[in-house]
């Protein structure tokens, strides 16, 4: 009887999965069949991750994106940054991705490269994108299909909590012209000034931006076009290095206190909380750092410079994007909704900066009018940026979604001391080589 | 000076557990200060006294997203009523089983059983959803509460066997001698002598399901159908400005339900006793 | 028959089985079906099928977007020159060795402390349980962070008595501690399950001990431990296969980073970074079945050590 039982176990298991792998197997591949709009219904996934703030502005995009086309329905989802890419890349494995989503650089190539992203120029009939400057379309570009629509676009800046420099008393050199020495000094001056109650400059954390404009100024690059790993590892060393510096002439508190702040959200940063004067940043974050923290006066500033720095090391990296699913059964529509959401006047006032300083220079004019002083510089910074950026950098490439773990990973062990930043930055260039062969 | 002794003894005894107690519930207390507190002082207080009170968060975090909270409370609720009922049922009945009756393969079914739990849920939920997928349960609570209705949670049934180990055996037998076969031993002798595993199963099931944040997040994408857990984790997001206070103050609303279920799931720990007559 | 009896059982050969056990193990199938067959519908339907299906990427190249490839034991190579899995596999073994047992131990003491009818139990077994139901909530992730960093609470009440603590949390060689004493703090569940057991030891025992004239640590040796042994052993086979399987609250406290310096890189975290944040779940899947060989090992140990002090009624 059991001994039944069991054999009818085994082969009834064996179904399954062999039924799940097919299932697995469709997950790319099957493509658009029509990219014609329909009049009849339709119903539309749309996912995003970010707080309660932002689902609440893009529930309200939507009920005016379904008004606009009666017979479309959008179906939200939306979830934290963690749990969205582990929901995302199961519902892919199944077959099952959202129609229209929010997307990060990390992940662009990662999801392009396999065929899981619809090629936007197939629905170029509904999504305009003429108002986007090409070098910032170009940036949702991966091998020759547009995979994605970047939203918004914003150079690295320097926060300064200008209330603190104030309250003790240090003078801020020139930020326009302000050298890597005088920054140290200013960070430095803070730090004493204050008694060691603040610090003078977070270090820079386990993000690739500001690696990869570090990278320009030594006329290097994360990637090279050819999707490798560009940078040599003395740059990653020097840039390992200048913490250790930070840290030693008393710019920036310890390891210890940094890894203490590691993986913590923009409302616990050491910059927020006032336990720094400086950090570096994403341009499009000021706004939330602001309000963040509505005790201090913040400005940004250009990262210094040396004598020998390389022009054109600044650059606009795109915020997030919006893309579709190759597999969508209503290409058209989800084409239609990411036009709604790039180029509709009331989407800009909706969002207003919460996914970035917009990439469309429309979206850039409606708000200008009622920008406030700290929104208004961050758009100024970007402007002023643009005309001073070189040109864009190549993506990131397939395999190397991880990169910010990894960068996290070795600045860690070579702050601890565990690995000379020498010997941090050649393992750091091995292993995210090894990780982007792995995946093609 | 023998009473003195006592009470000397009584107090340290007591002292003792107070000072764990303050270690225990302090993060409690703490949480519901930093649901009283403007955002921008959540993270640089550690400690208990309130500076400004702002009671706004309980409203805001309420009504912070697409549906007022009490929605995400009642879906967690449905999910974890239906799984600790299916917990009690399918893992009392195959506890019975493995710790009663004589079979074959029991051995192996055994190990099977315990091996079940030990691959991390990682690497199993994505099969799990195209399994899913396939029979159209994704965006629905069957996936939550189906599994449990078929003993999935194998923690429990060995809790059980355990527990069925430590009732003499003597008792089935008596039983057996007066006619009673498995069905009336398993109801009438086993369950109610087992009130306290079943008790601690029910419980612990409330517990888990109830702050259970992955196969939530992954099995569940409507919206209109999120969970407690699910709920929470989308007040926050790591580039942009999030709502701690809201989080906090949703966090120790949440924290109501399951703080009375164990307060009274503790009576049923006690009702134990009382029904086997402190045998 | 014990579990152990069972598996003992079950090493020894077919042939050595009497004609009388066979009997008696076949004597209640039927009644067994009946009572298994919700365990057994689920086993097939919803168990078996996922896990053989990651048993089958383990030996493929599946990034989750494509189709898996198969690729034989290219996995299990890369695993033998994996320094990170290493790591992870310290950082867990130190974590299961020490936190397992000194959470038992402490869920033991109290709840003994508990059962003996001291005034306001229920009040003190609810506030023991708090961090149990908390859960690894990331309000716990932001307070930790707050009690264990450079300037918390507890260098602050360190600092009284003249010494200064490091950033428990951040310092790679304490990072892990902040973990264990995490997992200790939340020692409500097991202790639970020891009330419970407790309450099944039949008082008798005790009076009569009591008036053979047996002191508290006699009765505790004699009848205690040995009457509460399967509920021990039952917490500490399932505190072994949950602690090797650590996720949540090393996740949340490094937000999923294994920081500081992989000094809290547990391997289901080194698993899950492996198969959701690189897109490598072939390999993920070969990781966690090495973690189901390394926990079963463990857990046969502990079923064959059992014979030697768990003591069942049946």
């Amino acid at each position: 009887m059991v001994h039944r039982m069991q054999r009818r176990m085994l082969r009834g298991a064996a179904l399954v999965v062999a039924a799940a792998l097919v299932l697995a197997g469709c997950g790319i591949g099957a493509g658009p069949t029509d990219v014609g709009l329909t009049d009849k219904p339709v119903t539309l996934t749309m996912s995003w991750w970010g707080a309660d703030a932002r689902t609440q502005k893009t529930l309200e995009a939507i009920k005016l994106f379904e008004a606009d086309h009666p017979n479309i329905k959008v179906e939200p989802q939306y979830a934290d940054w963690n749990g969205y890419w582990d929901r995302l890349a199961t519902t892919t494995a199944a077959g099952d991705m959202p129609d229209v989503m929010q997307f990060d650089e990390v992940y662009l190539t990662s999801y392009a490269n396999r065929g899981t992203l619809l090629d936007l120029q197939k629905v170029s009939s509904v999504l305009d994108t003429s108002a986007l400057s090409p070098d910032t379309l170009d940036s949702g570009r991966v091998g020759g299909t547009l995979d994605a629509v970047p939203i918004g676009a914003a150079p690295n800046g320097v926060i300064i909590n200008k209330t603190l420099f104030d309250q003790y008393g240090v003078a801020l050199p020139d930020t326009a012209t302000w050298t890597w020495e005088q920054f140290t000094q200013a960070a430095v001056q803070l730090q004493t000034a204050s008694g060691g109650k603040v610090n003078g400059v977070s270090l820079f954390g386990n993000d690739a931006f500001p690696l990869n404009i570090w990278a320009r100024q030594h006329g290097d690059q994360l990637y090279g076009s050819d999707g490798k790993v560009a940078i040599s590892p003395e740059t990653v060393a020097s840039y390992f290095q200048r913490e250790l510096d930070w840290i030693k002439a008393g710019a920036s508190g310890s390891a210890s206190e940094w890894a203490e702040g590691n993986g913590n959200t923009l409302d616990q940063a050491d910059i927020v909380t006032g336990r720094v004067g400086m950090m570096f940043i994403p341009a499009g974050s000021l706004t939330s750092y602001q309000s963040a923290a509505p005790k201090f006066t913040y400005v940004i500033a250009n990262w210094p410079t040396d004598p020998d720095t390389k022009p054109g090391f600044q650059y606009l990296k795109p915020s997030m994007y919006w893309a579709a699913s190759a597999r969508s059964e209503h290409p058209a529509e989800a084409g239609l909704l990411i036009n709604f959401l790039t180029n509709d006047i009331r989407v800009a006032k909706l969002f207003g900066v919460d996914r970035g300083v917009p990439a469309n220079p429309k979206f850039r004019d409606a708000l200008s009018a009622g920008l406030d002083a700290n929104t208004k510089m961050a758009f100024d910074f970007t402007a002023a940026m643009a005309t001073e950026s070189g040109p864009a950098p190549a993506p990131t490439p397939n395999g190397a979604s991880d990169v910010q773990t990894m960068i996290g990973r070795y600045n860690q062990q070579a702050l601890f001391g565990q690995l000379s930043p020498e010997d941090a930055g050649k393992a750091f260039v091995e292993e995210l080589q090894r990780s982007i062969d792995a995946a093609s | 000076m023998t009473e003195l002794r006592r009470w000397v003894r009584a107090l340290s005894k007591h002292v003792a557990l107070i000072v764990v107690a303050v270690l225990m519930i302090y993060p409690l207390l703490w949480m519901v200060a930093s649901s009283l507190r403007p955002n921008d002082e959540i993270f640089t207080s550690p400690g208990l006294l309130i500076d400004t009170f702002d009671f706004r968060h309980y409203p805001d975090g309420w009504n912070a997203l697409a549906r007022p909270f009490s929605t995400y409370l009642l879906n967690s609720a449905i999910v974890v009523a239906g799984s600790v009922v299916g917990n009690l049922i399918s893992c009392s009945l195959a506890a019975y089983a493995f710790a009663r009756l004589q079979f074959s393969a029991k051995r192996i079914a055994f190990v099977i059983m315990l091996i079940a739990i030990m691959l991390p849920v990682h690497v199993l939920i994505i099969p799990q959803y195209v399994l899913y997928a396939q029979i159209g349960w994704i965006n629905t609570f069957l996936p939550l509460i189906v599994p449990k209705f078929l003993a999935t949670d194998a923690f429990f049934i060995f809790l059980m066997v355990q527990f069925i180990r430590g009732i003499p055996v003597e008792l089935d037998e008596a039983a057996r001698i007066d006619g009673a076969g498995h069905a009336r031993i398993y109801l009438q002798i086993m369950l109610p002598l087992m009130i306290p595993a079943l008790a601690t199963t029910a419980i612990f099931t409330f517990i888990w399901t109830w702050n259970d944040f992955f196969s939530q997040l992954i099995f569940v994408t409507k919206p209109d159908l999120y969970t407690v857990p699910v709920a929470l984790r989308s007040l926050i997001d790591a580039q942009s400005q999030s709502d701690f206070g809201a989080l906090f103050a949703m966090s120790v609303i949440s924290l109501v339900p399951v703080f009375l279920v164990f307060l009274f799931g503790q009576r049923l720990l006690l009702r134990g006793i009382a029904t086997t007559g402190g045998k | 028959m014990t579990a152990l009896g069972e598996l003992r059982a079950l090493s020894a050969p077919r042939g050595m089985q009497s004609a009388r056990e066979k009997a008696a193990r076949g004597r209640d199938n039927k009644a067994a079906a009946i009572f298994l067959a919700p365990w057994l519908i689920g086993l097939i339907g919803i168990t078996l099928g996922p896990m053989l299906m990651s048993l089958y990427l383990a030996f493929t190249n599946y990034n989750l977007l494509q189709n898996p490839q198969f690729t034989g034991l290219e996995n299990i190579q890369r695993m033998l020159g994996d320094e990170r899995l290493g790591a992870s596999l310290l950082v867990t073994a130190i974590y299961v060795l020490v936190s397992v047992p000194l959470q038992l131990a402490v869920a033991l003491a109290l709840a003994i402390l508990l059962d003996r009818g001291v005034r306001g139990l229920p009040l003190y077994r609810s506030v023991f349980y708090l961090p149990s139901l908390l859960g690894a909530s990331v309000a716990i992730a932001v307070l930790w962070r707050l009690v264990f960093g450079g300037q918390g609470l507890l260098n602050a009440l360190l600092s009284l008595f003249g010494i200064q603590g490091p950033a428990w949390i951040a310092e790679p060689q304490t990072a892990l501690g902040t973990l264990i004493v995490l997992h200790v703090w939340t020692f409500g569940s097991p202790m639970v399950i020891f009330l419970a057991g407790l309450r099944q030891i039949p008082r008798e025992l005790y009076e009569a001990a009591s008036t053979d004239g047996a002191g508290r640590w006699r009765q505790f040796r004699s009848i205690t431990l040995p009457m509460l042994s399967p509920i021990i052993f039952f917490n500490l086979v399932l505190g072994l296969i949950g602690s090797f399987q650590t996720f949540t609250q090393a996740f949340i406290i490094s937000n999923g980073t294994g920081g500081p310096a992989d000094s809290t890189l547990f391997y289901s975290l080194y698993l899950y970074q492996e198969g959701f944040s690189s897109l490598r779940m072939g390999y993920a899947s070969a990781l966690a079945w090495l973690l189901l060989i390394i926990i079963a090992a463990f857990t046969a140990v502990n079923f064959w050590a059992a014979k030697y002090w768990v003591f069942y009624n049946d």
